[in-house]
C-alpha cells in the first residue's frame, strides 16, 4: 500500500543515514585511526608497504655478485624501452666464451613501475625497491646502471 | 528637525529615488534590484512606524517572494543582459499621462478621506493579529483572506495548464484535452 | 552575580546620563556594529578552522597542522592572503551588480542577527515579531546569490544561482513550518518569550513527538538553506566549478565565504533558540537542586555551546553524505519534508490545544 511504503521509505532513509553518520562519528572520536603520514618529519620511521614499487634494482651479494645472465628477457618485456642491456663475452677458465652483462642500463625517467621486467626475469636478478625519493636536478641522473662496477654473475646461474 | 523626521525623509528619498531608477533604468535586471531597494524602503517605513508585523510581512512577501520571482522570470527571458529598446515617443506620452492620472486619482482619494491623527501605539499583540486573521466579524480578515486564496488557486491552475500544454501537445492531442478537462474538474 | 545584563544596563544608563538620548542611541548603535563585525570575524576564523578539522578527522586525515600549534592560525593566514589578493572584476560583467552582490549577502546575514538573544538581557532588538523577522530577512540572502550569478556573465554562475534560488525558496517552506510548531507551542513570536517558555525544560523535551520531528526537519532544511553539502547544488564543484561565486576573487570572494559560515551560525542559533532553549540552562521542572547547579553556568556559554553543537551536527552531515541530484533534492522537499512537516504542524496543533505537552 502506498502509505505504508511511504512510511517505510522515511524510516529506512533515517536508518541508513544513521548508519553513515555512526561510521563517521566512529572515526571522529578515534584520532588514532588517522592514516596521514607527515612525510618529511617522519622520514626516519617511515615504513612503506612491501608491495610498493619505487624503482628497479639489482641486488648484489657480499661478493659483489648478481644473478643477471644477460638474457635480455626484461628488455624484451619492457613496454616502453626503459631497459637496455649491453652484453660482453667473458672467457671462462676452460677457455670458452661466455655471454655476460657489461652494463644494465635502466632509465627511471621512462619507467612506469609496471613490474613486467621483474616477472619476466628467469633468475630473479632484478626486484622492485621501495625507494621513492627520485628528485634530481638533472634528468641524465635518472639513467642508471644497475650492475655495480666489477661485479660478475653468481656461479651456478645459467 | 528631530532624528525621527530625518529618518523618515531618508527612507522616503530611498523609496522615491530607487523607484524612479527602477522604471527608468535601461537594463531590466538592474530595474529589479532597484525595485528591491524600493520595497525594502517601504518595509523600513513600516519599521519606522513601529508596525513590525506588517514590516516583516512586507519583507517576506514582497521582497523575499515577489522580487525573487521577478528575477527568476528575468532569467528566463532571452535578452536580460541587453538594454531595452527605446520606446516610441507617443507611447511615452501616454505612459506619462496614465501615471499622472493614477497619481491624481490616488491623491483625490487621500484628500477625500478624513485622516484622524492619533498618538496611540499599535496594538501588536501576536494572538490578536492571529485572531483577526480568522475572525469573520468586524475587523476580521477572513473574507479577504479567502478571496485572495481563490485568486491564488486560479493562478496555480493556470500555471499547471500552461506548463502541461507545452509537454503534451506533440505526442497525443487527445490526451491533452483529457488532462485539461481533468484539471478543470479538479 | 556577574551577568551580561548588568553590563548592558549600566552602559546604557551611563551613556544616557552623559549625552542626550539621540547621541546615546547613536553611540550604542556604533558599539553594536563593532560587536557584530567582531562576532563575524571571529565566526569566520573559528568556523572555517572547525570545518577543516572536523572534516579531516572524519576522513581519517590530520587537517591543517602547520601554521601554529595544531594549525590554529591557518585561517588567520588564509584571511590575510585573501585581503592582499587583487579584487578582480572580469570584462563584460555588470560591474554595479557584480560589486553589490557580496554586500547584499553579507548585510542580510548581519541584519538577521538583530533579534537573537545571546544571553539574558544581551539582545540587540527584542522585537515582538522576532522569529518572523528572522525568517523574513534571511529569505533576502537568495537575492544576493541570484545577483552574483547573473551579473558574473558566466553560464556556470547563472546555473548555480538558478539552482540555489530554487533550492532556498523550496526549503524555506519546511523550515518555516517547523518554526511554526514551536511558535504554536509558545504562543508568541518574540524571542525572549520563546526562551522564557523553556525555563522548565527545553521544547525538544517538553514538546516530545512533534518537537523532535520538527527538529530533524529543521536541521535538514537549514542545511539546504545554507547551500551546504549534501545540498550544495549551488556550488557543485565537480560540475559548476564554484557556482555563483566562480568569478569572484579576493575580498569579495571572502565576503561570500564569510556569509556562508555566518549563515550556518545563524540557522544553528535559530535551532538552538527554538528547540534547545537558547541561553536557558538545562532545567527539568521548577526550583530543584539540579536547576540551581545548572544556573551557575552563564547563559552565553549555554547559547554558544548549543549553537556550536548544532554546527557540529551540520558539519557531520556535510562530511558523511554524498551530494543529491537536483531532482532528488526537490523530491525530498516536496514529496517528503513538506507533507511530513504539514502533518507535524497538525499534530502540534492538537497537542498544543489539548495541552498534552509538558
Amino acid at each position: 500500500m502506498f502509505v505504508t511504503q511511504y512510511i517505510k521509505d522515511v524510516f529506512g532513509a533515517i536508518k541508513s543515514l544513521g548508519i553513515g553518520m555512526r561510521r563517521t562519528l566512529w572515526y571522529f572520536v578515534r584520532p588514532k585511526e588517522i592514516i596521514t603520514q607527515q612525510y618529511p618529519d617522519n622520514k626516519d620511521t617511515l615504513v612503506l608497504a612491501e608491495r610498493f614499487r619505487g624503482e628497479v634494482v639489482m641486488p648484489h651479494d657480499e661478493n659483489n655478485e648478481h644473478a643477471c645472465t644477460g638474457c635480455t628477457a626484461c628488455e624484451l618485456a619492457c613496454p616502453n624501452g626503459s631497459i637496455k642491456i649491453v652484453t660482453k663475452f667473458d672467457i671462462t677458465p676452460e677457455g670458452k666464451r661466455k655471454k655476460a652483462i657489461d652494463q644494465f642500463v635502466y632509465r627511471l625517467d621512462m619507467c612506469t613501475m609496471c613490474n613486467m621486467c621483474v616477472v619476466a626475469c628467469p633468475s630473479d636478478a632484478i626486484i622492485m625497491a621501495n625507494d621513492f625519493e627520485h628528485s634530481v636536478y638533472d634528468r641524465t641522473k635518472l639513467t642508471k646502471i644497475l650492475n655495480k662496477p666489477g661485479s660478475k654473475v653468481r656461479d651456478g646461474i645459467e | 528637525m528631530t532624528a525621527h523626521q530625518i529618518i523618515f525623509y531618508c527612507l522616503a528619498a530611498l523609496i522615491l529615488i530607487t523607484g524612479l531608477l527602477s522604471v527608468t533604468c535601461p537594463k531590466v535586471f538592474r530595474s529589479a534590484i532597484f525595485l528591491l531597494f524600493s520595497l525594502i524602503g517601504i518595509a523600513g517605513l513600516y519599521f519606522w512606524m513601529e508596525a513590525e508585523f506588517i514590516a516583516a510581512v512586507q519583507i517576506s512577501v514582497y521582497v523575499g517572494g515577489i522580487v525573487v520571482i521577478i528575477i527568476f522570470s528575468i532569467f528566463l527571458t532571452e535578452q536580460a543582459g541587453k538594454e531595452t529598446r527605446s520606446i516610441h515617443p507617443v507611447r511615452t506620452v501616454f505612459a506619462v499621462l496614465a501615471a499622472l492620472l493614477g497619481m491624481i486619482l490616488t491623491y483625490l482619494t487621500v484628500l477625500n478621506y478624513d485622516f484622524v491623527e492619533s498618538n496611540e501605539a499599535f496594538d501588536l499583540n501576536i494572538p490578536r493579529i492571529g485572531n483577526a486573521m480568522v475572525a469573520t466579524g468586524e475587523g476580521g480578515f477572513s473574507l479577504p483572506f479567502e478571496v485572495v486564496s481563490i485568486l491564488l488557486l486560479a493562478a496555480m491552475i493556470g500555471c499547471i495548464v500552461v506548463a502541461m500544454r507545452s509537454s503534451i501537445t506533440k505526442p497525443d492531442e487527445k490526451k491533452l484535452t483529457q488532462s485539461i478537462t481533468e484539471i478543470d474538474e479538479a | 552575580m556577574w551577568s551580561l545584563e548588568n553590563i548592558t544596563k549600566s552602559v546604557d544608563s551611563w551613556l544616557n546620563l552623559q549625552f542626550s538620548p539621540t547621541i546615546a542611541f547613536l553611540i550604542e548603535a556604533v558599539i553594536i556594529m563593532v560587536l557584530v563585525i567582531g562576532l563575524f570575524a571571529f565566526l569566520g576564523l573559528v568556523l572555517v578552522f572547525m570545518e577543516r578539522k572536523v572534516s579531516s578527522f572524519m576522513q581519517i586525515r590530520l587537517g591543517p597542522n602547520r601554521v601554529g600549534p595544531m594549525g590554529i592560525f591557518q585561517t588567520a593566514a588564509d584571511t590575510l592572503k585573501l585581503i592582499v589578493k587583487e579584487g578582480f572584476t572580469p570584462n563584460n560583467v555588470d560591474k554595479f551588480l557584480f560589486n553589490l552582490a557580496p554586500f547584499i549577502v553579507m548585510v542580510v546575514a548581519m541584519v538577521v542577527l538583530a533579534p537573537f538573544a545571546f544571553s539574558k538581557g544581551f539582545q540587540i532588538w527584542d522585537v515582538n515579531v522576532g522569529i518572523f523577522f528572522i525568517t523574513a530577512v534571511s529569505s533576502l540572502g537568495v537575492i544576493g546569490i541570484l545577483t552574483a550569478g547573473w551579473s558574473s556573465n558566466n553560464k556556470y554562475s547563472l546555473l548555480g544561482a538558478m539552482r540555489s534560488g530554487a533550492q532556498i525558496v523550496s526549503y524555506e517552506l519546511s523550515a518555516g513550518l517547523t518554526i511554526l510548531v514551536i511558535v504554536m507551542l509558545t504562543g508568541s513570536l518574540r524571542i525572549s518569550d520563546i526562551i522564557n517558555a523553556q525555563a522548565d525544560g527545553w521544547w525538544i523535551f517538553k514538546g516530545h513527538i512533534p518537537a523532535i520531528i520538527a527538529f530533524v526537519i529543521y536541521i535538514i532544511a537549514a542545511t539546504a538553506e545554507t547551500n551546504r553539502a549534501p545540498f550544495d547544488m549551488a556550488e557543485a564543484e565537480s560540475e559548476l566549478t564554484a557556482g555563483f561565486h566562480t568569478e569572484y576573487s579576493g575580498m569579495k570572494f571572502a565576503l561570500f565565504f564569510l556569509a556562508e559560515y555566518a549563515n550556518v551560525f545563524i540557522v544553528c542559533a535559530i535551532g538552538a533558540t527554538l528547540f534547545l532553549g537558547g541561553w536557558m540552562p538545562l532545567h527539568f521542572g521548577e526550583n530543584n537542586w539540579f536547576n540551581s547547579i545548572m544556573d551557575y553556568i552563564p547563559g552565553i556559554v549555554w547559547f554558544f555551546g548549543k549553537t556550536f553543537f548544532l554546527i557540529f551536527v551540520i558539519m557531520w552531515f556535510r562530511w558523511t553524505f554524498p551530494r543529491l541530484r537536483i531532482d532528488q533534492l526537490l523530491n525530498l522537499e516536496w514529496k517528503y519534508l513538506l507533507p511530513i512537516s504539514l502533518f507535524n504542524l497538525l499534530l502540534a496543533t492538537v497537542i498544543a490545544i489539548a495541552g498534552w505537552h509538558f
